[in-house]
């Protein structure tokens, strides 16, 4: 199958919309903006309808589907849903302190089967490689067996799995064995790095969600089918490539945090430009996010879900309480406070330049003028009592408008890793109304159809992955232990969909271990490439 | 394990040292909290990541096992303690958290060692993860904790404490891993070289040991420890914690505690933005050890001065417009402006806006042993310890 001459469909679901664009090429040949259903699928299929009958288009001649979806945030913060979960330590006598699921909020335990499906054996490896205990196989076979009439699917994780992964892959074996081919498990060594609890959180919250996945990735595949698309469907990861969606079903942890993954790349779409800052401005909050090389930037902090710490990749994002509906106190001569507070959803009934009460951060744009046509896709108009915001006195308009710009501005300076002047793309429905010139902004961009800049960049089906090595340089040649950590990384990029011929390199990362005798290191390589099918076929 | 140690009970111990309620206060998963924050705070940007240590402490309390701090006045003199500790490389503990019947190893083979049973422990030192650490041992062996440390803020190494350097050696260690293959230490008043051995053995263990340490009697405790800090670091976070509920200003609110409650003079003597970090890189530079120079802008009432730190693990000398305002082992905290949290210089940034604040350490800490032990020179500058008091223009006394 080929995408030439196919039309691509990019998918976005946030918290109040479900945005979609429908594109051939470079071009936008139609947007929509649905509302979210509780159930997202429903939602993602309206959208799906909508660009079809906006476009005109035929099904047929859809090449690709790729969807941005929060159905995994939402079943985890929703406690909705989920797996119950087999727990499996590899690690006795180390860790015994500290069990799995400590610090665990009570309902999202509950939920997942709670602590009688958790199993600590004897196993795990030292840094170098050496076992910290033999596995004890027949007492993992042993609780397997136990667990098995109570879970749906099992975690694994092993005390230095990253650096030696044989120990969670040998009860992988075993699971099989005893309760069949078919059951999901989750290795911690294919979904995090080195910290044992917060990996062990990962690989445990990603083992709740996969039927999760599979449901949604089902029904939409079954909407699909019965309105004759016969496309291929990719899932967006929050590392801001896409994976097919059979593979998403193993690692749906992937997709926390799409969404401002998606309008990184979305911002790339619009812009060509690939290193800088994004400032995504919502209706009650902004996300500023930082692209390298035409992707997020790599977050080095834990990450929380649903109240739990884990460590998976995800965008390293600010999140700051500014947006169109937030509030500016003022005492009618001044303005004296941005926020927190926010109108939310009700900017039409309580904002000023729609004839209510309270001044926003959109009314502010209204009288600065920086707002000043409708924006098509959405069906209200921007103002409909622009003189109430005309009216407001031009001291406060100045202040807030000042507040507004040191708030980005400071937030975009934290992001920074060095003092440069960078350029920065304004994205969101929110961004019409802010402030257009940055402190510490070489230029501001504010695109074309940025108000879908999520949906637009899930339509770049860029597709990556990772492998990791640890080495020895005292007895292993560099180069040749970088090449070899490179031709991993291409069988995973074909894995995941990818074409491994034409993969591309976009990092290599070597973090010594220090504190540690000898020249041992780790080494972490990022490829990406095109979807395999654009190849196949040719015209 | 064929040998076991028996665990005792807190309640029943500090009974028969007869003391009354009023000495002793009841440590709760709130209490963890707000101590390894007001810690972190005293730790001076080292200590490390806190979180396998406060996790351990509050697992152990889910277990209903008890934790009470006793003030260090009333303890008998006669009395055996010793505090446990882990000591190795950081990244190797967030993979292998601790075992849990490691403490009662240590205490085991100590006790073996010396031949008389322990009857109480302590927190080596304020900041990072030994501080919940000293709690979560005191409760899984039924053991009081006393309200004291070895020096109120942190420190790179096992000789840097008030108790060693008023003449309480760190030996007989204790040293095991999770196998609990053991190794005892026994080196005499040669604190430095013992620090070396059992570094190289928790190497050998895989990165990390677990360690037993300090053994001494209730009189040399009272007699060259920092007593009180721990009730310091608790308050301290109780001060935040309080000042986040009610949106005042942490950083006034640390220093208003510290000098209301305490006596001790701190002061705000900073605010900027991180522009440049040097780090250095190689183990033979830095030992181990996480070293470099932070560069500050000032903002707000501070525009158009700057500032620069040098750290090893802790911010150690602080200068401002090219002025020394702070030499170990005196405190320097760099703390987030709106929620009081301290930055840890493994983890500072460009563009982090902070406020410095800068804190006398505790007098057992000035002693000229004590200066030679951990001053300026020992770091390898090559300046003359000055009080921060003299530096910055604020009495201590009046």
């Amino acid at each position: 199958m080929s995408l030439q001459g196919k039309y691509r469909i990019g998918i976005d679901v946030g918290g109040t919309f479900t945005d979609g664009v429908l594109v051939l090429d470079d071009e936008v040949v139609a947007k929509t903006k649905d509302r979210t259903t509780s159930d997202v699928t429903t939602g993602t299929i309206d959208v799906i309808d909508h660009l079809l009958e906006k476009s005109g288009v035929k099904p047929e001649s859809i090449g690709l589907i790729t969807l941005s979806t929060t159905h995994t945030t939402n079943a985890i913060i929703e406690r909705k849903g989920l797996d119950k979960v087999g727990i499996i330590r590899l690690a006795l006598p180390t860790g015994s302190a500290i069990p799995p699921l400590t610090g665990w909020p009570e309902d999202l335990k509950e939920a997942l089967g709670g602590k009688k499906n958790v199993a600590m054996i004897p196993g795990g490896y030292n840094y170098n490689g050496e076992p910290i205990s033999e596995l004890d196989e027949e007492l993992v076979r042993e609780k397997v067996r136990d667990m098995s009439d109570n879970v749906d699917t099992f975690a694994v994780t092993g005390v230095f799995s990253p650096v030696r992964s044989d120990q969670e892959i040998r009860v992988a074996e075993i699971i099989k064995e005893e309760v069949g081919e078919d059951v999901p498990i989750t290795l911690s060594g294919e979904i995090s790095t080195i910290s044992l609890l917060e990996r062990e959180n990962s690989a445990i919250l990603n083992a709740s969600v996969i039927s999760v996945m599979n449901r949604a990735i089902k029904a939409i595949k079954d909407a699909m089918e019965s309105r004759d698309i016969e496309a291929e469907l990719f899932i967006m990861q929050n590392d801001g490539s896409v994976i097919k969606a059979d593979q998403a079903t193993d690692y749906p942890i992937f997709t926390l945090a799409s969404g401002p993954a998606a309008s990184i790349r979305g911002a790339v779409f619009l812009t060509n430009i690939k290193n800088g800052a994004l400032v995504d401005v919502g209706g009650t909050s902004t996300d500023i996010g930082y692209m390298v090389d035409g992707f997020p930037r790599e977050s080095m902090m834990t990450v929380d879900i649903g109240g739990v710490k884990t460590n998976i990749r995800a965008p390293d994002l600010t999140s700051i309480p500014l947006g169109g509906g937030t509030i500016i106190t003022t005492d009618g001569e001044s303005a004296k406070k941005l926020g927190p507070e926010s109108v939310a959803l009700d900017l039409q009934q309580l904002a000023k330049s729609y004839g209510g009460p309270m001044t926003t951060v959109h009314d502010i744009g209204v009288a600065k003028g920086r707002l000043h046509e409708d924006l098509a896709i959405f069906s209200t108009p921007y103002a409909t009592h622009p003189e109430k915001a005309k009216n407001i006195p031009k001291k406060i308009v100045d202040e807030a408008w000042n507040m507004i710009k040191e708030r980005i501005e400071k937030t975009i300076d934290e992001m920074k890793t060095d003092p440069e002047d960078i350029p920065v793309i304004l994205v969101g429905g929110g961004s019409t109304v802010v402030p257009k010139k940055f402190k510490g902004a070489s230029k501001t961009y504010q695109p074309e159809h940025s108000e879908v800049a999520g949906a637009l960049g899930a339509t770049l089906a860029e597709i990556a992955a990772y492998a990791e090595n640890v080495v020895d340089l005292e007895n292993r040649d560099r180069q040749e232990a970088i090449d070899e950590t490179i031709e991993m990384a291409k069988e995973n990029v074909e894995k995941n969909g990818g074409d491994p011929e034409k993969a591309v390199v976009l990092d290599i990362q070597e973090v010594p271990f220090s504190y540690m005798p000898g020249k041992r290191e780790k080494i972490r390589v990022k490829v990406k490439s095109e979807f395999k099918g654009i190849r196949e076929g040719g015209d | 394990m064929t040998r076991e140690y028996e665990k005792k009970d807190p309640y029943k111990i500090i009974d028969e040292w007869g003391i009354s309620e009023s000495d002793y206060q009841v440590i709760d998963g709130r209490a963890i909290e707000e101590i390894t924050l007001g810690a972190n705070i005293l730790a001076t940007g080292g200590g490390g990541d806190p979180e396998i240590g406060l996790k351990w402490a509050k697992n152990v309390l889910d277990e209903d096992k008890d934790i009470v701090m006793v003030q260090p006045e009333v303890i008998p003199d006669e009395i055996q303690l010793a505090c446990a500790a882990t000591l190795g490389a950081p990244i190797v503990l967030t993979e292998k958290p601790p075992a849990k019947e490691n403490t009662k190893k240590i205490f085991y083979e100590m006790e073996r060692y010396l031949d008389r049973p322990i009857e109480a422990t302590f927190p080596i030192e304020c900041g990072g993860v030994n501080s919940p650490i000293g709690y979560a041992v005191g409760g899984e062996l039924g053991l009081p904790v006393i309200d004291v440390d070895g020096m109120n803020r942190a420190f790179p190494e096992l000789q840097m404490t008030t108790f060693a350097t008023q003449g309480v050696p760190a030996t007989p260690v204790v040293t095991i891993d999770d196998h609990h293959h053991c190794c005892v230490v026994d080196m005499g008043e040669k604190n430095k070289v013992a620090e070396d051995i059992v570094r190289n053995i928790a190497m050998k263990y895989g990165g990390i040991s677990w360690i037993g340490c300090y053994p001494m009697t209730g009189k040399e405790l009272k007699e060259t420890g920092v007593l009180h800090s721990q009730s310091l670091a608790w308050n301290l976070g109780k001060t935040v914690m309080e000042a986040r509920r009610k949106h005042d200003d942490p950083i006034e609110s640390i220093l208003e505690f510290l000098k209301s409650d305490r006596g001790i003079p701190g002061a705000h003597i900073f605010t900027g933005k991180v522009m440049d970090i040097d780090r250095d890189f190689g183990s033979e530079t830095t030992h181990g050890f996480s070293m470099g120079r932070v560069t500050l802008e000032g903002i707000e009432e501070y525009e158009g001065q700057d500032a620069y730190l040098e750290f090893q693990n802790e911010w150690l000398v602080a200068k401002i417009d090219g002025e020394i305002k702070c030499l170990p082992p005196d405190m320097i905290a760099l703390l987030d402006p709106e929620t009081g949290e301290p930055i840890r210089t493994d983890l500072i940034r460009y563009g982090y806006r902070v406020k410095m604040i800068a804190m006398p350490a505790h007098k057992n800490m000035r002693t000229p042993e004590g200066i030679e032990t951990f001053g300026p020179r020992y770091f390898g500058f090559d300046v003359d310890y000055t009080p921060v008091e003299k530096l910055l223009g604020i009495d201590k006394d009046e």
